[in-house]
């Protein structure tokens, strides 16, 4: 009696009717085709470029709104300036606005502030102290001085007063001019600011204050971080790029963008993605879930299950089926016990060591056509 | 237990030269749908061969001039090549239960490479230097922040996300596509499910 064994239920595939197969041809002729297209394609079609937004740009363009952008970071009305984790703590003593928690998880605060900005120090004061050295400009070196002696009160008072003005401004060749009022001394940083960034400088600066202590500028967090309120947001909202118009998944320009992140750009068309203050942990939490389901398949009962009811794997493997059907060897099959506990109990299988692989239709077992040397007996392209 | 022993003889019994260079494969490979996968190793050797030129010559290169110009297009294609056919592969290997008969691992790794290559791409997208480079990097602080991976990545810092694009992310996906190819190769393709006119037959 043959001995038996209990195993996992798998079938050798070599114990299948082969059939020719060249696989360093057939990699090299995809290859080739892959090649083809690819170039083809980006030398008739290019890619798509559109040039990074400036300071400068944005200075020469709409200067209240640059002097608005600075002001904010000025007197903490900006995004940035009571952001919170990873850049900082709030702003004066205010707590920071934009941590997202849910039910009390809030992973943004767990690491501190790796990537500290303050905002009035990095993108006004000290970009200005520069300016007023480099150009030796008393007037701006005593405005900031004065900014910096007033008491917290007094410089939001300032800042307000200012920031109604500007509601209100007109430009004039290039300059923003305001109504008289009771601004201290911001207005001479701000006309300063506007004047720095329509230099070109201003970046420069910016990029100093995020890479302190080294002349190698690879961290443009502050350059970035200037313009990612309005002004950017005005911009992307011309050209259809916010969140909530697909943002990521196109491109600016008819060319395909990203579209493999649908699924991700999908959670943000919808609440709570597209309305919850949470909305991007939620996303994030929400897609790693997905990927973690698409991962685990293979052991998630019921889905594991699923293509074998779906047809389309009788699509796929068409040429298979019907050459079962045409040789009616599954009938047969000494195997057909363990080939069904593959699909409707527990993946093991009692097989006989010794036994013969009719449920493969094996070679000996079911008369083979001639093969012609050197020719596969089936059309399969590739077998990757 | 002798470690180099027990590698030596994994290896072999595991990776013999029929599996890693097959002359002959079963008949039920017969569908447009084994392509998938080779275009997808394809479109990657373009990805790499285009973005390896890339990183010779700079950022700078291939934002002003014309030859950079026309390798990032080259770069931009094969991207969508790669994305397209690893799609294509995913989901046709899904309805096939690719997973079937101790091929779970074989699944789980093309599983991880997919999601390496989709933050691949997106260091990838940060490093254009463009405008859609410019919004999606300050839009997407807030997303990295939230998940809490701030910690360990400044999305706004181009020395780490260039990095990562260029080198870290690349050898992970590579490390982790040979792993999947060599996991394909060693258990073979898998084998069909069994036909529904068996039930018939065997009831």
């Amino acid at each position: 009696m043959a001995k038996t064994r209990r195993a996992r239920f798998s079938r050798d595939t070599l114990q299948f009717p082969q059939k020719e197969f060249d696989m360093v041809k057939e990699g090299t002729v995809s290859l080739v085709i892959a090649g083809v297209l690819i170039v083809g394609v980006a030398a008739f079609f290019g890619a798509p470029y559109r040039p990074a937004v400036t300071n400068q740009q944005i200075a020469s363009t709409k200067p209240i709104l640059l002097e608005q952008t600075a002001l904010g970071d000025l007197d903490g009305t900006g995004e940035m300036s009571h952001y919170g984790p990873p850049y900082n703590h709030g702003f004066h003593g205010e707590a920071p606005q934009h941590v997202q928690s849910i039910l009390g998880y809030h992973p943004q605060t767990f690491w501190g502030t790796p990537y500290p900005v303050n905002t009035a120090t990095d993108d006004v004061l000290n970009p200005l102290r520069m300016l007023a050295t480099a150009s030796n400009n008393a007037a701006l070196s005593g405005a900031v001085a004065t900014f910096q002696a007033a008491p917290f009160a007094t410089q939001q008072t300032w800042a307000m007063n200012y920031a109604n003005a500007l509601k209100k401004a007109a430009v004039v060749n290039g300059r923003v001019v305001v109504p008289s009022g009771d601004y201290g001394p911001v207005q001479t940083m701000m006309t300063a600011e506007l004047s720095f960034a329509k230099s070109g400088l201003l970046s420069g600066a910016l990029d100093r204050e995020s890479n302190p202590g080294t002349i190698y500028r690879y961290n443009i967090q502050d350059d970035l971080l200037f313009l990612q309120g309005k002004a950017l947001h005005q911009i992307a909202h011309g050209i259809d790029m916010k969140g909530g118009q697909w943002g990521i998944n196109h491109d600016e320009q008819p060319y395909p963008g990203p579209w493999w992140l649908t699924p991700y750009t999908f959670l943000y068309q919808i609440p709570p993605g597209s309305t919850a203050p949470w909305g991007d942990e939620f996303v994030a939490y929400t897609i790693a879930f997905l990927f973690v389901l698409l991962t685990l398949l293979p052991w998630i009962p019921g889905l594991n299950k699923l293509p074998r009811a779906l047809p389309v794997h009788r699509l796929i493997w068409r040429d298979w089926y019907r050459r079962l059907e045409t040789n009616k060897t599954c009938a047969t099959c000494p195997l057909k016990a363990a080939c069904t506990q593959e699909f409707r109990g527990p993946k093991v299988a009692a097989t006989a060591a010794s036994a013969s692989p009719a449920c493969y239709e094996g070679k000996q077992n079911v008369p083979m056509p001639p093969r012609p040397e050197g020719k596969g007996t089936s059309g399969a392209p590739f077998g990757m | 237990m002798n470690w180099s022993r027990a590698i030596r003889t994994k290896v072999s019994e595991k990776l013999t030269w029929d599996n890693l260079l097959p002359s002959e494969q079963p008949v039920y490979v017969s569908s447009l749908v084994y392509s998938f996968g080779v275009f997808t190793l394809s479109s990657l050797v373009f990805c790499i061969a285009s973005g390896v030129i890339m990183a010779a010559k700079g950022p700078l290169w291939y934002q002003h001039t014309s030859l950079g110009d026309f390798m990032r297009s080259v770069h931009f294609w094969s991207v969508q090549a790669f994305f397209f056919f690893m799609t294509m592969h995913l989901v046709g290997q899904f309805f096939m239960g690719s997973w079937r008969e101790g091929r779970a691992m074989t699944w789980v790794l093309g599983s991880l490479s997919f999601a390496v290559a989709v933050v691949e791409a997106f260091t990838g997208y940060l490093s254009r230097g463009d405008f859609f480079a410019q919004w999606n990097q300050v839009q997407s602080k807030d997303a990295f922040n939230g998940a809490g991976l701030d910690g360990f990545l400044n999305i706004l810092n181009n020395g780490q996300v260039y990095g990562l694009h260029i080198a870290v992310l690349p050898l992970i996906l590579i490390g982790l596509v040979g792993l999947h190819m060599l996991a394909v190769r060693s258990k073979g393709v898998v084998p069909p499910y069994r036909a529904k006119s068996r039930s018939k037959e065997d009831a």
